[in-house]
């Protein structure tokens, strides 16, 4: 045993813990140099696997300190709530081992006071978000700032891997070991399918030539998962998303337990059900929370304190608290509304039970009757020990172009350099000499080489190294640096002052001066909007209008699919035994009776006309995203048989085709309108003539720095520079169709919507089944949530001036 | 597609223009002229090429046209100078038969020396035509008698017909005493409608106009 290992028993001793294998495993190896990655749940010890040894490192040289002025070790979080958690745990070690590292956080909620401070006397343990760790690389020296690097941890790997801020980690990670041939990378990941996949994402290049180890914590932790039933099928709806009719039962769950986190899948959600909690149960007032991303930091900091400090009954919470932190007081977790994934629901399970052995109950609370055939599937899941795969994002050209830029902010680049470095991560190994040539004139020329036109000012080109030379440029890239893509952010205030957290445009836009809204659980009304502040004073008006933010709404996986087609085969059968298929039994009855209820072997299609026209559905239940593509592909190939106009919606369990006239299903049967043949070639086309590659290049517009958002306080000046994604996508498609960016839209349409290979599994499996056609008179259970879902794609093979003139007969 | 306003017949073109034929006038709003170049200077790429369609465009209508003065209601010119001015310069080099008159925008802030070095005559608030006022901004109240025609607001209609089928698309808007017209750049949005029972809609539909019905 070395006196490090020591040192840090000693350590755990004292706190009255035992290191588990696990760790010391994890300290030997970063202390040998190695690369590496922690698989471990939550409340694991997880943290101190990796913080241990990192304090512990170089004990042996703290003369390498007095030499560099910049970070030695840098922590990644995906959140800013764990950042603090990591900030804790960092500074209790660290002063139990009388070591004297200066600790420092810097996120989005940093200020620019300490920000300033930073710059000047960098932490050595430096604990941020990929997004700040690239504002650091776009700023001038940053070579030298990083100079004393020997480890970075990237902890909760599995939530960045499957995003675009897995590929900004990629790219900080291929300079910074070119800047630090030693540098030791780590990351901490909770299980997913493709654990070595996303380690070798991770390591880029290390993967093939430096020793690294995967570290598993062998601790199982039992989850149970009780769902939250109505006294009778009648009191769930159909159709729906909030819940909120099951809150009788809701109540006395949170008043049986110590602390109860209630989890719900969107930010308006939880407003919504922390104020009719309130309403119910004002004795719960003044002991109840929420906390959600865009609530200020001071009240999300306030609510973990109290957290911690057992003061609080319920927090009402989005996915901001889904990772990381521990709260020991927690006993409850109520997740309200499918979590979509197995991955996502075993996160939010484990915020309870913390004590060794522990089972971690979690309540599930459906929020439309045939949801609960996911609680079902999830157990069935659990059992079977399926976690799903998180996707890398491939060849994402629009982060590319946006790191280019943040290097040409700070001290410029050289192309050839930054190209072998490029080729070291998994994200852009397979870039051709052309791709790199047509960024290359993206970033100097605005994309055309040849062109006549030169007043296009960005990256200019100096002895061969490209950089921005004017500051306004360099000032609005830093300020958007980031994947993160929502709509443009107000910041509400109260007229004294006091920041409460930010809010959509697009929301605030639609209330006048008066009107009273719903914020961090506070009725509010609105002042004024002044510049980017929204002022608001407190209200004790009841009634207000909840704030939608965007995004949230999450597919099921794959793996979740294929267990929702288990439990129902299981009902088609009467062999279900999940106490929800049970209470399904009479939905199920009527679906049945009605149109049909699928076995495995069967594939359900229904066709049916009602007042809003004439409809088909379709049932593969593979999940919403491979329903768009599946849906696109299937409108396209019926729409070649005659003229026709689709509008189309899907859920996770199937898609509707609706038209103003008949629908020739059965002739679209007989011509294998479902097979595989010419795949490739009708998916490319259905993408063309659908929205899909037009919504995927809204956030590649907006990563590429193509869609501008204004300068805080500075908006109104901005404005001749504002655009619209669809007008880009629309110039590029007409005048620069090989433009990288737009061609990006159309392969993640690919790669996630339309995957080829799992497109062919599905339309495989579906050959294989006996396909059933029902006419139902009226809408089924299957049916019904998917045709009264709002969000619809269109497709058409009727002549513009037809589908007018139809238009136009309709309002007669 | 013909119209009347203030009984005087009037000629809706889909190239988004009005044409006053027995005046030879021609009245084109919104083009924003340089927009592309804007962005461009300011390091956001959208193709420089996407500039030819907006000029070949107006020198074809002047082509089939022949207007003895073509009315710009506002936004000729995005923003601050550019290359594209001289493009508009030699525009206007070429068609000496005609007049070129711009009613100011919010958009046109170049310098009186630019306007006076391609000899367009400019309209800094209105231009009266008869009956008619010519505007950029849509006016908020108009003498009896009167009729507006303005641009600014970019107008498109959304039509939605059975099967939840819905397009959105340019148009021209004409209501008791002011008629707005579809902006004519194609580097440009489009702002919803809902115009009431008593008012023409006309859609633009590719290379045709459409008049929109109501009930």
């Amino acid at each position: 045993m070395n006196i490090r290992e020591e040192l840090g028993r000693q350590w755990f001793d004292q706190q009255g813990w035992k290191p588990f294998p696990f760790q010391v495993e994890a300290w030997h190896c970063l202390w040998n140099g190695e690369s590496g990655l922690i698989n471990a749940p939550t409340g694991s010890g997880k943290t101190y696997s990796l913080l241990i040894p990192i304090l512990l490192d170089g004990l042996e040289k703290t003369d390498q300190r007095i030499k560099h002025s910049g970070p030695r070790a840098i922590w990644i979080t995906p959140i800013r709530a764990l950042a603090k958690e990591i900030e804790y745990s960092a500074r209790r070690a660290n002063e139990g081992l009388s070591l004297n590292w200066r600790i420092g956080v810097r996120s989005g909620d940093t200020s620019t006071k300490e920000r300033t401070k930073q710059k000047d006397r960098p932490p050595d343990f430096l604990i941020t978000t990929p997004e700040s760790l690239h504002v650091l690389l776009s700023q001038k020296g940053y070579a030298d700032f990083f100079a004393g690097l020997q480890t970075i941890v990237a902890d909760e790997w599995h939530e960045l891997i499957g995003s675009k801020r897995g590929v900004l980690m990629e790219l900080a990670l291929s300079r910074l070991k070119a800047i630090n041939p030693s540098l030791k990378i780590w990351g901490i990941s909770a299980t997913i399918g493709n654990m070595e996949q996303s380690l070798q994402v991770l390591l880029g290049n290390y993967y093939e030539r430096n020793p690294y180890r995967i570290i598993k914590a062998k601790l199982n932790k039992k989850v149970e998962i009780i769902s939250v039933f109505p006294d009778e099928i009648e009191g769930l709806p159909w159709a729906g998303h909030l819940g909120i009719k099951l809150i009788d039962k809701v109540i006395p769950i949170i008043k049986q337990s110590k602390t109860t986190l209630l989890f719900t899948n969107t930010r308006s959600f939880a407003e919504i059900w922390y104020q009719k909690i309130l309403d119910k149960a004002p004795e719960l007032s003044g002991l109840m929370a929420m906390h959600h991303g865009s609530i200020s930091k001071e009240l999300r900091y306030w609510v973990e304190d109290q957290l911690h400090e057992g003061k609080l009954k319920a927090v009402v919470c989005t996915s901001s608290l889904d990772l990381g932190v521990d709260f020991r007081p927690v006993e409850t977790v109520i997740q309200v509304g499918s979590p979509k994934g197995v991955a996502r629901f075993l996160q939010r399970a484990g915020r309870s039970g913390h004590q060794p052995g522990a089972v971690s109950k979690i309540y599930f609370l459906p929020t439309n009757t045939l949801e609960l055939t996911e609680a079902a599937a999830l157990r069935e899941a659990l059992e079977r020990n399926i976690v799903e795969d998180r996707i890398p994002y491939l060849r994402s050209f629009d982060v590319l172009i946006q790191y280019l830029i943040t290097l040409s902010v700070s001290d410029g680049f050289v192309p050839a350099l930054i190209l072998a470095e490029l080729k070291t991560t998994v994200s852009f190994a397979s870039i051709s000499d052309e791709e790199w040539e047509w960024v290359l004139a993206f970033i100097t020329t605005g994309g055309d080489a040849l062109t006549a036109y030169n007043e296009y000012r960005k990256v200019i080109v100096e002895d061969g190294v490209y950089k921005v030379d004017n500051k306004r440029i360099a000032m609005k890239h830093r300020l958007s640096i980031g994947t993160i893509v929502g709509d443009n952010l107000l910041y509400v205030k109260f007229v004294s002052g006091k920041y409460l957290g930010t809010i959509e445009e697009y929301f605030i836009s639609r209330l006048n001066p008066g009107d009273i809204f719903w914020f961090a659980g506070r009725s509010l009304e609105l002042v004024r909007i002044k510049e980017m502040d929204v002022h608001v004073r407190k209200s004790n008006r009841k009634s207000g209008k909840v704030p939608s933010w965007q995004g949230g709404r999450m597919p099921l996986s794959s793996q979740m699919s294929e267990m929702i087609r288990v439990k129902i085969d299981q009902s088609a059968t009467h062999t279900e035994n999940d106490e929800e298929m049970k209470f399904l039994r009479p939905l199920m009855d009527l679906q049945k009776d009605r149109s049909h209820l699928p076995r495995k072997n069967e594939f359900l299609i229904e066709y049916f006309h009602s007042s809003e026209g004439f409809h088909v559905l379709m049932y593969p239940f593979e999940g919403r995203f491979v329903h768009e593509g599946m849906a696109a592909l299937v409108a396209y190939r019926i729409a070649l048989i005659k003229p026709i106009s689709f509008s189309i919606a899907m859920n996770d369990y199937g898609f509707e085709l609706l038209s103003d006239q008949e629908i020739p299903i059965y002739e679209a049967i007989e011509t294998d309108v479902l097979g595989i043949e010419n795949l490739l070639k009708d998916i490319q086309a259905s993408i063309n003539s659908t929205e899909m590659a037009r919504r995927k290049f809204r956030d590649i517009a907006a990563i590429s720095g193509l869609i501008f958002k204004g300068l805080p306080g500075k908006k109104i000046k901005e404005r001749h520079l504002q655009s619209s994604s669809q007008l880009f996508f629309n110039v590029f498609h007409e005048y620069e169709s090989h433009n990288l960016l737009l061609l990006q839209a159309f392969e993640e349409v690919m790669d996630f919507q339309l995957e080829e290979a799992r497109l062919r599994r599905a339309l495989d499996r579906i050959a294989h089944q006996k396909i059933i056609i029902t006419e139902p008179e009226m809408p089924t259970p299957f049916a019904f949530p998917i045709m009264v879902d709002r969000t619809r794609e269109k497709l058409t093979s009727e002549k513009l001036e037809d589908r007018i003139r139809k238009m136009m007969i309709s309002f007669e | 597609m013909e119209v009347k306003l203030l009984n005087e017949k009037v000629t809706l073109l889909p190239q988004k223009a009005l044409w006053f034929k027995s005046r030879k006038i021609l009245l084109v709003a919104d083009l924003h002229f340089g927009k592309i170049n804007h962005f461009r200077k300011s390091g956001i790429p959208v193709p420089a090429k996407a500039n030819d369609k907006n000029t070949e465009l107006l020198i074809n209508l002047l082509n089939q046209t022949k207007p003895d003065r073509i009315i710009f209601l506002g936004d000729l010119f995005h923003s601050h100078y550019n290359e594209e001015w001289e493009v508009v310069g030699q525009i206007r080099k070429h068609f000496t038969f005609c007049s070129f008159e711009l009613v100011l925008g919010n958009h046109d802030i170049l310098s009186a020396v630019q306007y006076e070095r391609h000899a367009m005559i400019v309209h800094p608030v209105e231009l009266a035509i008869g009956n008619f006022i010519l505007t950029h901004e849509p006016l908020t109240q108009v003498q009896e008698g009167r009729y507006n025609l303005s641009g600014h607001v970019h107008p498109g209609i959304t039509l939605s017909g059975t099967g939840r089928q819905t397009l959105t698309l340019p148009c021209f808007y004409f209501g008791k005493q002011q008629g707005i017209l579809p902006a004519f750049g194609s580097f440009t949005g489009l702002a919803r409608i809902s115009p009431k029972k008593e008012e023409r809609i006309f859609v633009i539909a590719e290379n045709k106009i459409i008049a929109y019905s109501h009930a």
